[in-house]
């Protein structure tokens, strides 16, 4: 959790991301965050995030990406 | 079937009686008879169009479903016999299957689409290539009619199977339920272009008739007739003139004119959509929002999120992020962070994925290098945009510009605005350098009109121009409201019921007195033509 909460900082240092529930429908991130975002989570924990992943519901949390993370890992087993 | 004919009118009311009046769990055949009517009417030949795709998609999601629920089954049965390699080896076979059905569907459809409006573009193209080498020109005998609405419901429908492919939701097993969602006809001819999850929550839920539904679902249809059949309508004959003339006319009457087309495009595309938004909330379905006050936008980037959102959307699942993702980009991207920074690195593989996103949304507008530049013409402002954004930021604290102040939201706004203008009309006046000789005409006629009739030729009666500039300040004043709240619950909230209805009654004395004669003008919809 903490290499993911590291690339969070880095994209935006802004936000509280243990309060924060709403990034992609607050419109915190845009679609080009998301890329960058889906680029350095792939290359940090070498794992293939497909598009079928990007839907809002798995970004708009901190939490909500490290389950999306540990289920692409489970998956990949 | 002309959605602005009584008989149009007729076949709504009789819907909404049948719609309300047979059990509950009925409705949706209901939707679907009518649905196949509506099109039929349009051209009995074309429903084999709508037939293929609603068949092939059906039997490619229905195929690509039961290989995954095998994989399923099988990693389930065979997880603690198997090793890790066995297992992958079993998903990559699987996959390969469900690859081959997804792309055989994809070209199945997208094939028809491209033959219908492309191959004329294309032959014209290969014709201007052999004719430069000497050779005989490929003889283009073919009458190829686009069947109504393919683009909209093809692009629909393969979201569908990509969804289903990517394992969002289960395909459908009932194919008159995928046959609705295919040809569902308010949404059709013009969009939206809807999420299957979405679409068919609304359609296949049971719908009660309640007054309030009736009602805001009339008041909105009503505002729609009057933005089309009075602003849009009265527009289209002004705007046909100044795109047929520019070249005969000063820089400010064809600036004029081209500003006259951002509203009658909007008044007409967003008109359509108050219409069929409203007639299905009289059913009891709520379509997606294809605008959300896009004048109002700051950027073109933004613009383009509030105009026509649901083929935005579209791109952006369906072309954009897989374009983005995919590795090759991906490795383009960490070369270029490496090599060139990383604040430009990490913008590659997005401006990559925007071009492309940018090339096809031309063509999906129309088979012409007028369309493919003004898609062009995007994707540079937004790009640009997307590598200056820190150069940007620096020269505005340099500047000591308040971004949040009213002063600079107006400026960006109106900047938005201009530029939106100058990039619409691009591909609407006939050929590529046609548009280009508009924007010449713009900049370098300075000729000062002397005269109402020198300033604007185009009017021949002056009650209609008043009735579009009136209902032009209605859109402008409404749209101001609607960022608070819907225009209707303000009206609900500020006046009583009589009140209502006299601006109703006014309203429809107004679309009946201006609207019907100019119904001539542009009777059908602008939208239709993609």
């Amino acid at each position: 959790m903490e290499e993911l909460l590291e690339i969070l900082n880095d994209i935006n240092p802004d936000v509280d991301y243990s309060k924060e529930k709403n990034l992609i429908d607050g419109k915190v991130y845009d679609s080009f965050s998301i890329i960058t975002l889906v680029s350095n989570i792939s290359e940090e924990f070498d794992i293939e995030i497909g598009p079928e992943y990007l839907v809002p519901e798995n970004f708009n949390s901190a939490e909500a990406m490290w389950k999306m993370i540990q289920k692409i890992q489970e998956d990949e087993d | 079937m002309d959605l602005l004919t009584l008989g149009f009118l007729l076949f709504c009311i009789v819907l909404v009686i049948v719609y309300y009046l047979v059990p509950k769990a009925m409705q949706w055949w209901i939707l679907l008879a009518a649905s196949l009517y509506f099109y039929a009417m349009s051209g009995i030949k074309n429903m084999i169009y709508v037939l293929i795709t609603a068949l092939s998609t059906y039997a490619a999601t229905r195929m690509i479903q039961s290989l995954t629920d095998r994989q399923k089954e099988w990693i389930k049965a065979n997880k603690k016999t198997t090793s890790k390699e066995e297992r992958a080896a079993y998903k990559a076979h699987i996959q390969a299957k469900r690859r081959a059905i997804l792309v055989a569907a994809l070209l199945l459809n997208f094939g028809i689409l491209c033959t219908f409006k492309y191959l004329h573009f294309l032959i014209a193209q290969v014709n201007t290539v052999i004719s430069s080498f000497g050779a005989s020109p490929i003889n283009d005998t073919l009458k190829l009619i686009i069947p109504l609405g393919i683009s909209f419901y093809t692009f629909q429908t393969m979201g569908y199977l990509v969804d289903v492919y990517w394992n969002k939701y289960p395909a459908e097993k009932n194919f008159g339920r995928v046959l609705l969602f295919v040809s569902f006809f308010p949404q059709m001819t013009q969009g939206p272009i809807s999420n299957y999850k979405d679409l068919t929550t609304e359609l296949f839920k049971e719908h009660t008739f309640t007054y309030h539904h009736f009602s805001w679902g009339a008041q909105r249809m009503f505002w729609g007739f009057f933005k089309k059949m009075v602003v849009a309508n009265v527009l289209s004959a002004y705007v046909q003139d100044v795109f047929a003339n520019y070249a005969s006319y000063s820089g400010i009457t064809t600036l004029i004119g081209a500003f006259m087309y951002s509203v009658q495009i909007y008044a007409d595309f967003s008109g359509y959509m108050d219409m069929m938004c409203g007639f299905c909330e009289v059913l009891d379905i709520r379509l997606t929002e294809n605008f959300e006050r896009p004048y109002f936008s700051k950027s073109i980037a933004e613009y383009w999120r509030r105009w026509h959102s649901s083929l935005g959307a579209w791109f952006k699942t369906y072309i954009y992020y897989p374009m983005a993702m995919v590795k090759w980009n991906q490795k383009l991207g960490r070369w270029a962070k490496q090599k060139l920074g990383k604040t430009f690195g990490q913008t590659v593989p997005a401006s990559v994925a925007l071009v492309v996103v940018w090339l096809t949304t031309g063509l999906w507008h129309g088979a012409s290098w007028a369309y493919i530049a003004w898609g062009g013409v995007n994707g540079i402002f937004i790009i640009v945009s997307l590598w200056m954004e820190t150069v940007y930021a620096s020269w505005k604290q340099k500047l000591g510009i308040n971004e949040a102040s009213w002063g600079w939201r107006a400026f960006q706004t109106i900047r938005t605005f201009i530029l939106v203008t100058f990039i619409k009309v691009l591909p609407e006046v006939g050929t590529l350098s046609d548009g280009f000789g508009l924007w010449k005409q713009i900049f370098t006629n300075h000729t000062i009109p002397r005269s109402f009739h020198a300033l604007l030729p185009f009017v021949d009666k002056k009650m209609p121009l008043l009735a579009v500039m009136i209902g032009t300040i209605l859109i402008f004043v409404t749209s101001l409201i609607q960022r608070r709240q819907p225009i209707r619950q303000w009206l609900e909230d500020h006046t009583n019921y009589a009140v209502r209805v006299l601006i109703f009654a006014v309203l429809f004395i107004v679309i009946v007195y201006f609207g019907y004669p100019a119904s001539g003008n542009g009777g059908g919809f602008m939208y239709e033509q993609f």
